[in-house]
């Protein structure tokens, strides 16, 4: 959505669209500098990129990047590929879709959050705690995108499928998936998005690396150029996953229009 | 064909219930063949042990009802405010110019990582956890209001002009109520978002009393019946919330008229 609307606008109103956010940044410098404000409380601009470049020549910015983005990786494998093959059974099989259904439902009606203490009593406060969690939160966009994708194939196709006696893993990988891969595309979407989401709130919950743990330790040691970095870097990775698979998606699904699949 | 569609419906019930039975039996199995301590993982009878001992403790309801106050004056907040915006960038092409752009880059942020930044800012008191839940309803609130506003059906705005209906007047009788299943939606996304963001806010920024703190104090003090007993009334209250709300969308929707009246 974001970036239709960017396409929409002429050169007259992106310089208005940049113009707020400069304005922004202007007053924002200009409030710690004339004293307004203290920079205790509020990083100005140029020193938070000054951070920032110092976090990535000491190499402490790839280090956590990375050690987020594996935790990302993982947990998503782990959640988004059970909601993925748990989404095909359900729309396949009315009985595993009776058995599982209500449960997911009932299940669902918890904040992933309220799950966390539970997680660390079970599993510590290690990595697996957190590649659960995190798999928690992609599980269910693709569990539900998945079974919706699948159970919406139209009857032509199954016809058609029994014309050409296409079974099993066939039937599985001609037939359902291509169909259903709009929908099962909006679910990896939505799954990455709450993915990345969750391994920030993991790792502020106790972590000793990752993009969280650089903001609960700047919360820790009171310097909020730390802070205020970490926050940037969060919203640019996940600005950037979702980018990437807006191009994918355009790539794989030429005759469709993309939707906006942004968790808020 | 009536006794079929019964017999359905209760078989559609049964199965739902099956394997909560099935998985609620294992689980008790499980402790009475020893794989695990009661300790470690209570057995069903415990927790529910633990719900009759909380809710006969007026504590408990008091807690519940610190949490919902706590939503509900966020969630409001965060929708006034949304469907303000919202309604501004929707009506004027110059406001959306100006701020479409920015609301895109702040949404960017996951409301998780705003947390070590407000608890700096505000400490840990009541202000941070009402302000992030009530961002958290603002985002598809905001959104959703604009798309509403937008996609009000040109006719509609024709028939308006037609009978002079200006500024107000064109707003609350023409675009409110032609915007107002999408708006709806986006209330209901708002409230769900505000509920689970209540969570964070309960468990990150530390406070005496709600139900995320109970689930956090049972794992302080390894209590697991009652992490457990306390995960369970949050997603009833949820889920008795976003049943509420959708009633309440529903009527408002039955209701919504269209009018030509000044």
């Amino acid at each position: 959505m974001s970036k239709k609307f960017i396409q929409r606008l002429g050169l007259k109103d992106k310089l208005l669209a940049i113009m707020v956010p400069l304005l922004v940044l202007a007053a924002w410098q200009g409030a710690v500098s004339q004293k307004l404000c203290s920079d205790l409380i509020l990083t100005p601009p140029l020193t938070l990129l000054n951070t920032l470049v110092e976090l990535a020549q000491s190499g402490d910015l790839t280090l956590n990047i990375l050690a987020s983005l594996k935790r990302v990786m993982i947990g998503f494998l782990l959640g988004g590929t059970s909601g993925f093959v748990l989404g095909i059974l359900m729309a396949l099989s009315p009985f595993l879709n009776r058995i599982f259904g209500p449960l997911i439902k009932a299940l669902q009606q918890v904040p992933e959050f309220a799950w966390m203490p539970l997680i660390i009593m079970f599993l510590g406060i290690d990595e697996s705690a957190k590649y659960f969690f995190v798999a928690i939160g992609a599980f269910y966009p693709m569990v539900l995108n998945t079974y919706q994708g699948v159970s919406g194939v139209p009857e032509k196709y199954h016809e058609l499928a029994r014309v050409f006696d296409y079974k099993s893993f066939r039937y599985l990988f001609k037939v359902i998936i291509p169909s259903a891969l709009p929908s099962i595309i909006t679910g990896i979407r939505l799954s990455l998005g709450l993915s990345w989401m969750f391994v920030v709130g993991a790792e502020l919950f106790g972590s000793d690396s990752g993009v969280g743990y650089l903001m609960t330790w700047g919360r820790a040691v009171f310097q909020i150029d730390l802070v205020m970095a970490g926050l940037v870097l969060v919203g640019v990775i996940g600005f950037a996953m979702n980018l990437v698979l807006e191009i994918a998606e355009k790539r794989f699904l030429l005759w469709r229009e993309p939707v906006d699949g942004r968790p808020a | 064909m009536k006794r079929l569609a019964i017999s359905k419906k209760t078989k559609a019930i049964l199965g739902g219930i099956a394997f909560p039975i099935v998985l609620t039996g294992l689980w008790q199995l499980f402790i009475f063949a020893g794989f695990s301590s009661a300790r470690f993982l209570p057995p069903p009878f415990k927790v529910f042990q633990k719900f009759v001992i909380l809710f006969s403790d007026p504590a408990y309801s008091q807690h519940i009802a610190v949490s919902l106050q706590r939503v509900m004056i966020g969630f409001f907040i965060g929708t006034l405010a949304g469907f303000l915006f919202g309604l501004l960038m929707g009506l004027s092409k110059t406001a959306e110019k100006i701020f479409a752009p920015f609301f895109h880059a702040v949404r960017q942020v996951p409301m998780i990582g705003w947390i070590p930044l407000i608890i700096m800012w505000f400490g840990m008191n009541e202000l941070p956890r009402v302000l992030i839940i009530s961002v958290a309803a603002f985002y598809p609130i905001t959104l959703n209001t604009f798309s509403g506003v937008r996609n009000v059906p040109r006719e509609y705005l024709e028939l308006a002009s037609v009978y002079g209906f200006k500024g107000l007047t064109l707003i609350k009788k023409i675009i409110i109520p032609a915007a107002l299943p999408s708006i709806a939606t986006g209330i209901s996304l708002g409230l769900a978002m505000s509920w689970s963001v209540l969570m964070v806010a309960e468990i990150f920024i530390q406070t005496a009393f709600g139900v995320g703190t109970q689930i956090q104090k049972g794992r302080d003090r390894f209590d697991i019946a009652l992490v457990i007993a306390g995960i369970i009334t949050v997603g009833v209250l949820g889920y008795a919330m976003t049943v509420l709300v959708q009633k309440i969308v529903q009527a408002v929707e039955r209701g919504r008229v269209i009018s030509t009246e000044k």
